[in-house]
C-alpha cells in the first residue's frame, strides 16, 4: 500500500508552533491517526480532520505552555536574537548602500531579499538557543512590520501584496526554517 | 492533593480514561475513550496539555515509547495514573455524591 502522511505544510506549522515535551507526542499521534483515517474514510476527509485538529490543537498547548513560566526566558532569547536580527539588517543596509548605488527599483528588489535571509538566519539562531524562542520572535516580527507598514516608512509606492508578503512570509520563515533544517539531522540521528 | 482543591472537569474525564487503561496509554487513546464515552469532541492538544497539568501535579506520570513508521518515526509518550491520581478522583468523586446526594428529584424543577 502507498503510505499516506498527512499535508506537510501543517506537519511543518505543528511543529514549529508546539512547545517542546509533548511535540513529537501529539504530532505523532495525529499522522497515526490521519493514515488510520485515510484507509477508513478518504483522504479528503481525513486531511480535514487533521487541519481542525491542528488548529485546535494548538492555542491550549501553547496556553499550557505560557502558564509553565518557560515563556519568560523564551521572551529574553526572542529580544536578544531580535536585537542581532536588526544588527544584521543595519549591516545587510549599509553594505549594499555602498555596493550599489542608491536606487528605488533596486531597493524593492533586494529588501524581500535580506529580511527574508534575516527572517531565516534569526529563527534558526533563535531554535538553537531555545526552540519555544521562535514563537515569540515571530510574533515581534510581525508587530514590528505592521508597525513599519502603518507609519508608511517605505517611501516607494508598492502594492498591498508587497507589503502583505513581509507581513506573513517573515513570522513564517522565522518558525518554519529551523524546522526544514531540524528533521534532516533527526533523520540522521534516527538511521 | 490540597484540602477543597477539585479535580477540573477535563481533569477528572482524563483521569478515569486513563484508569480504564491498564498500563498507560497515549493521548490519542484517551481522546478515542472520551469521544465514544462522552460524546465530546475535545482536540489531541487540550488533552495534552491537561495531561502536562495533571503531570505537573503529580497525579500521572509518563514515559517514551518506541518511534514507529506509523507515527513518522515520532515516539509516542505513555500516561499512567499514580496513586496520587488515584486518591484525587477518590476525593473529587466522593465530594461531588455528597453535594448532589438527595437533589436528583429537584433536578426535574431546575
Amino acid at each position: 500500500m502507498r503510505p499516506c502522511s498527512p499535508p506537510t505544510f501543517l506537519c511543518l506549522l505543528l511543529e514549529s508552533v508546539l512547545p517542546d515535551p509533548y511535540r513529537e507526542a501529539i504530532i505523532g499521534d495525529l499522522i497515526e491517526q490521519y493514515t488510520l483515517r485515510v484507509e477508513s474514510t478518504s483522504r479528503f476527509s481525513a486531511s480535514c480532520w487533521f487541519l481542525s485538529q491542528a488548529c485546535r490543537s494548538v492555542p491550549p498547548m501553547v496556553w499550557c505552555w505560557l502558564r509553565s513560566g518557560n515563556c519568560f526566558i523564551n521572551i529574553s532569547v526572542a529580544v536578544g536574537v531580535f536585537i542581532f536580527m536588526a544588527t544584521l539588517k543595519f549591516a545587510a543596509d549599509l553594505t549594499i548602500s555602498k555596493l550599489v548605488s542608491p536606487d528605488q527599483t533596486t531597493d524593492v528588489i533586494l529588501a524581500p531579499i535580506v529580511f527574508l535571509t534575516i527572517t531565516a538566519i534569526g529563527g534558526c539562531v533563535a531554535a538553537r538557543i531555545r526552540r519555544g524562542a521562535t514563537l515569540f520572535l515571530a510574533l515581534m516580527v510581525t508587530i514590528t512590520v505592521a508597525t513599519l507598514i502603518e507609519l508608511k516608512v517605505c517611501s516607494v509606492p508598492v502594492p498591498w501584496w508587497y507589503q502583505f508578503g513581509f507581513l506573513t512570509i517573515g513570522p513564517l520563515a522565522v518558525m518554519i526554517t529551523p524546522t526544514l533544517f531540524g528533521p534532516l539531522k533527526q533523520q540522521g540521528s534516527v538511521t | 492533593m490540597k484540602r477543597g482543591e477539585l479535580l477540573g472537569s477535563l481533569e477528572h474525564i482524563i483521569l478515569l480514561a486513563l484508569v480504564r487503561q491498564d498500563g498507560g496509554a497515549h493521548g490519542m487513546i484517551v481522546r478515542r475513550e472520551i469521544e465514544e464515552r462522552t460524546g465530546r469532541n475535545i482536540s489531541i492538544g487540550a488533552v495534552y496539555a491537561t495531561l502536562a497539568r495533571l503531570e505537573a501535579k503529580g497525579y500521572v506520570s509518563s514515559f517514551a515509547g518506541e518511534p514507529t513508521p506509523q507515527r513518522g518515526g515520532r515516539a509516542t509518550r505513555l500516561f499512567r495514573v499514580e496513586a496520587a491520581g488515584k486518591r484525587a478522583l477518590q476525593i473529587s468523586e466522593q465530594t461531588i455524591r455528597s453535594m448532589s446526594a438527595g437533589l436528583k428529584d429537584r433536578w426535574g424543577t431546575i
